[in-house]
């Protein structure tokens, strides 16, 4: 094993000081000279025919300077997203309720909000649909194509029905999962500040400068080289900040070019939430089926996703849900097909787990059915039924790497006490409470897959300067999760470079090549592979100069040279990186390199789902305890284990922390998130009545990483960011059934619901 | 937004003087906890009125036979005060379940009535007290019982400009027991509250008052359930029949935060609890 000095350890966050003490300096805190502040004119209805926008009353109040519409646009009206069905801003029809509609500029924040509350759309309402399901019903109203249909997936291995047919035991269910709102304590905002040569640069708020850039360019008509985007330090993302913050910037960006002056356009938290991107509602029916020795044999999966007036990213985030539908089991027949449907409502996108929760959740709760109808404790039905090394998933992708799944739920086994627990039935009961245990597992690709596989690369530039300190820029970005911390380690640990002279730098995308999305748990992945191969010719003049300055001290160089710690030695004899350093650039070497990572190909075949679909998966295994209360249904998460297969830990407290929010914001949406849409107006756009879990609702915590290492990663790490949410909701849900008996099969998992899961039990007389 | 203009009289006197000349279309600040929420959404008119520095709300009184409490006093300078533990039993056990630490350093118990919400948590405890809430108008002072305060969701008896001075809470031997079912641990807006305060003699009760929120387009004084526990022992028969009293006398809605039906049952299982505790 390779001895490292600067990977593997818990070193402090680089932006953990100017983060804590507020010096951070957030999109809403910049300022320019002649700044203007742009504001949204919303769309008021769940679908309208608009028939002008009106400004007359605007005019009247001080500080209004312009309107800008569709027809500021000086490119074509298509925001280029994975499909280009969403406009820059809409000419005919607006969509859903709080789609922008058109902008407003004026002097202040104040007069621009009062101006766009006097502008007028003048509109005709028309027939909408805001539920996913009948939206696929033929007859429906049309809104997208022939048949409201953005996208569909299939997989078929083997045949599924006969399997079914032949199975000793079967189980059905159907299952939903409501919108999870992103919560970033930072909203939406982006700086667009005109150039004299015609260009813009756009300051924002964002998980993907690249995304942004793509649509300034678009919108503004301009060449790439005239748009520089500069990531500003990003208060929270989770996927609310990967495609929509491309739409604002370029919002902020028109209303530029139309004034000359700088523009900062920031949401409110009422529009953010009414026109941002959300986790998608979902519907699934599941069918597993047995054979008498608790063997799964057949999965059948019917999966929409409720994607709302736009498709945005739901083509992707409906294949990933599509890859990892059938659970992380080995099945010979499985046949899953997917849908995700517009409706009149805000569009969804990306959220942490990007289409996998909703799923996992369903397919892991029936797979306790299916246990309990086999007869089989639902730990050993899992252990009987996971992937293991070698095995082949739903798409045929034989596990050739670093699978640890079997040694983590054996993990949540031993540590949660799972044993103990079956000898009640998985249930305890004090007075009017009643807890239970639950247990899920879960697979996660790492990175884009084949269905973004042209997305799939990194670039990554490395100078180190005369007094040797080291920059690193990147294309992917810091949004909490500490990747500034986590790429300068793996940077420091390539180069024998201190810690502490090493900055990796907010992205700017003039410095390097587009680099993909800041998403999917790529980011160590991707970036850090990229600032190895950087690094690397850097790295070689540094060690071979090391060794010259070594000889020349009389070191005998027929030892082994150690670099550690930022010191060369050998034996007594030692040189510091900054020594090593200064000689370089005597020697004018060249200190400054450019790096590029591309993942490897992935076969996936889209017309029958088989084929290798990612490059390797991250594992989890979940086991919560929950406590509810028999009389309201009131439920508390006591406690959640969680074991996890990402590959080498490059930071652990860093993951420790990634483990815990995940796992609380995963508890989060499985009890307590609810965004209500009343005839396809949102009626909770706000944190009084979207309620998230707060630390007091946080349950006790058990982490394990069993680090399976992954030859191709940076210091064989895989993906972190997403794995510890997805298995979560159906952990706690299993374990309510253990409590309470009541199967709910409905995300969040309301005391509302479970009361009434109880009420219907007694009302069937039925007993745990 | 924030308002067009914010004025800060210096004594009540100073307030009466300074109205006539504001805009028409405007709203006292206490401790601004509804009021900035509401200026979020654009509801909040275009003059505030700050009284949250008027000395003469800040006013806590005791006498013989009750306690003033004036109504510029925070939730949490309530809970503080030893009057309130000894006296208000039930006024001191929501405390804690009154929104969050921060919410209650800034929310005033005025506040709490004038927003006229069903769901209030500190009008839930001050009504089963037997609370009267004292307004005032320029000179003009009238007092009535504060369930008649709440007319409607959002209505209340409050005059344009008239102004909550405060509580008047009587002084009796009572034990209180305070149910509220939110959204989450702490820090919510409840589904269902019931709290109950009774005088209790020789194992008999004397007098009861069960207090409900959010199941009601008003705070729900439930007086069947109330007057049916008079002379009555709390055995397990009385509670339930109490509990399932009271649920009749619920007429909750649908709405974000919860289920009609769900509401009204859990009004039978809270009051149950309440009445349990007080019991025990």
């Amino acid at each position: 094993m390779e001895k490292l000095s600067f990977v593997g350890k818990s070193l402090p966050r680089k932006d953990a000081e100017i983060k804590a003490t507020g010096k951070a300096l957030y999109s809403a805190d910049l300022d320019f000279p002649g700044m203007l502040h742009a504001a949204a004119v919303r769309n008021p209805r769940p679908r309208i025919k608009i028939n002008g926008v009106s400004d007359a009353a605007a005019k009247k109040i001080a500080g209004y300077r312009a309107l800008v519409t569709y027809k500021d646009l000086r490119g074509p009206n298509k925001w280029p997203l994975v499909d280009t069905d969403y406009p820059f801003l809409p000419e005919g029809e607006a969509r859903f309720e709080g789609e922008t509609v058109a902008l407003v500029v004026a002097d202040s924040h104040r007069a621009a909000r009062a101006a766009a509350a006097a502008v007028e759309i003048k509109y005709k309402e028309l027939p909408f649909e805001t539920d996913p399901l009948k939206s696929l019903e033929k007859g429906a109203v049309k809104l997208y194509g022939q048949d409201n249909v953005f996208s569909k997936f299939f997989i078929k291995k083997g045949d599924a029905r006969k399997a079914l047919a032949e199975a000793a035991y079967t189980v059905e269910g159907e299952f939903t999962t409501n919108y999870q709102v992103h919560a970033y304590l930072e909203t939406q905002g982006a700086i667009a500040v005109p150039q004299p040569d015609g260009g813009l640069v756009v300051y924002t708020t964002t998980q993907c400068p690249f995304y942004v850039l793509d649509a300034v360019a678009a919108a503004c008509g301009l060449p790439y080289n005239k748009v520089k985007i500069i990531q500003t330090v990003t208060g929270g993302g989770f996927g609310g900040k990967e495609d929509v913050p491309a739409l604002v910037a370029s919002h902020a960006a028109l209303c530029a070019l139309k004034t000359g002056r700088p523009v900062r356009l920031i949401y409110d938290r009422t529009e953010d939430f009414r026109s941002m991107s959300k986790r998608h509602p979902s519907w699934s029916r599941v069918t597993y089926g047995a054979d008498k020795n608790g063997r799964i044999t057949s999965c059948v999966v019917k999966y929409v996703l409720d994607a709302g007036a736009y498709s945005t990213l739901s083509p992707i985030v409906l294949w990933r849900g599509t890859v990892h539908a059938a659970g992380p089991y080995e099945i010979d027949n499985v046949l899953i097909e997917t849908y995700a449907a517009a409706t009149n409502k805000v569009p969804a996108g990306a959220f942490r787990g990007f289409g996998q929760p909703q799923i996992s959740f369903a397919q892991e709760s029936l797979i306790d059915e299916l246990a309990a109808k086999a007869g089989r404790d639902p730990m050993d039905f899992r252990l009987h039924n996971l992937l293991d090394p070698g095995d082949i998933t739903a798409t045929g992708q034989e596990l050739t790497s670093s699978c640890g799944l079997r040694e983590l739920v054996e993990a949540v086994r031993e540590k949660s006490g799972w044993d103990k627990w079956a000898e009640n039935g998985f249930r305890r009961v004090e007075g009017n409470k009643a807890r239970g245990l639950g247990v899920s597992a879960a697979y996660y690709g790492v990175g884009l897959g084949a269905k973004g596989r042209y997305l799939d690369r990194a670039g990554a530039l490395v100078n180190i300067y005369k007094d040797a300190s080291v920059t690193v820029n990147v294309g992917n970005t810091e949004m909490g999760q500490g990747a500034l911390t986590v790429l300068a380690q793996i940077a420091a640990e390539t180069l024998n470079a201190p810690y502490g002279s090493v900055r990796v730098e907010e992205v700017d995308s003039t410095k390097v090549p587009d680099s993909g999305p800041t998403v999917a748990s790529r980011t160590t992945l991707m970036s850090g592979n990229a600032i190895i191969e950087a690094a690397k010719p850097i790295r070689d003049n540094l060690f071979k100069t090391a060794l010259d300055m070594l000889k020349a001290k009389g070191a005998d160089i027929a030892g082994m040279m150690e670099a550690s710690e930022g010191v060369f030695s050998i034996a007594d004899h030692k040189v510091t990186f900054g020594e090593v350093v200064k000689e370089c650039w005597n020697r004018r070497l060249k200190m400054c390199e450019e790096g590029w990572y591309a993942a490897p190909r992935t076969t996936y075949d889209m017309k029958d789902g088989q084929g290798d679909a990612y490059v390797t998966y991250s594992y989890s295994a979940d086991v919560a305890e929950v406590e509810v209360d028999l009389e309201t249904g009131v439920l508390r998460v006591v406690k959640l284990w969680g074991a996890f297969d990402v590959g080498k830990i490059i930071n652990p407290r860093l993951a420790e922390g990634q483990a815990q929010g995940g796992m609380l914001q995963g508890m989060s949406w499985a009890v307590y998130e609810n965004l209500v849409y009343r005839n396809g107006i949102m009626a909770n756009p706000n944190f009084t009545d979207y309620v998230i879990a707060t630390t007091a609702d946080k349950p006790e915590y058990d982490i394990t990483f069993i680090e399976k290492d992954y030859e191709d990663g940076p210091y064989k790490a895989k993906g972190m960011g997403e794995v510890p949410l997805i298995g979560v909701a159906a952990a706690v849900a299993n374990a309510v059934k253990a409590a309470s008996g009541a199967r709910v099969t409905s995300v969040p998992l309301l005391p509302e619901k479970i009361w009434k899961g109880l009420e219907e039990r007694k009302a069937a007389g039925g007993k745990k | 937004m924030r308002p067009e203009l914010l004025v800060r009289p210096a004594s009540l006197a100073d307030l009466w003087k300074a109205l006539p000349a504001l805009p028409r279309d405007r709203r006292y600040l206490a401790g601004g906890t509804d009021l900035m929420i509401a200026a979020g959404h654009g509801h909040a008119g275009d003059c505030w009125v700050d009284i949250s520095g008027l000395k003469e709300l800040k006013s806590f009184r005791e006498t013989s036979s009750s306690i003033f409490i004036g109504s510029g006093l925070t939730i949490a300078e309530l809970a503080e005060k030893p009057a309130v533990k000894k006296w208000l039993p039930a006024l001191a056990l929501c405390a804690p379940h009154y929104a969050s630490p921060s919410l209650r350093n800034m929310a005033t118990i005025g506040g709490n009535a004038a927003n006229g919400s069903p769901c209030a948590d500190g009008v839930c405890a001050l009504l089963s007290e037997k609370a009267e809430i004292v307004l005032g108008l320029k000179g003009a002072k009238r007092k009535m019982p504060l369930h008649s305060f709440f007319l409607a969701p959002k209505r209340t008896a409050l005059k344009k400009d008239e102004l909550i001075l405060g509580f008047e809470v009587p002084k009796w031997r009572h034990v209180s027991a305070y149910e509220k079912l939110g959204p989450r641990s702490y820090f919510g807006i409840s589904k269902v509250t019931v709290c109950v305060s009774a005088e209790i003699s020789g194992g008999l009760v004397k007098e009861a008052v069960i207090a409900c929120a959010s199941v009601a387009p008003v705070p729900l004084l439930a007086r069947k359930a109330a007057e049916f526990l008079y002379g009555r022992r709390l055995d397990e028969g009385t509670v339930s029949e109490a509990a399932a009293l009271a649920e009749s006398e619920a007429s909750p809605i649908t709405d974000t935060r919860s289920e009609a039906g769900y509401r009204k049952a859990m009004v039978r299982v809270l009051a149950s609890r309440a009445l349990s505790k007080l019991a025990a």
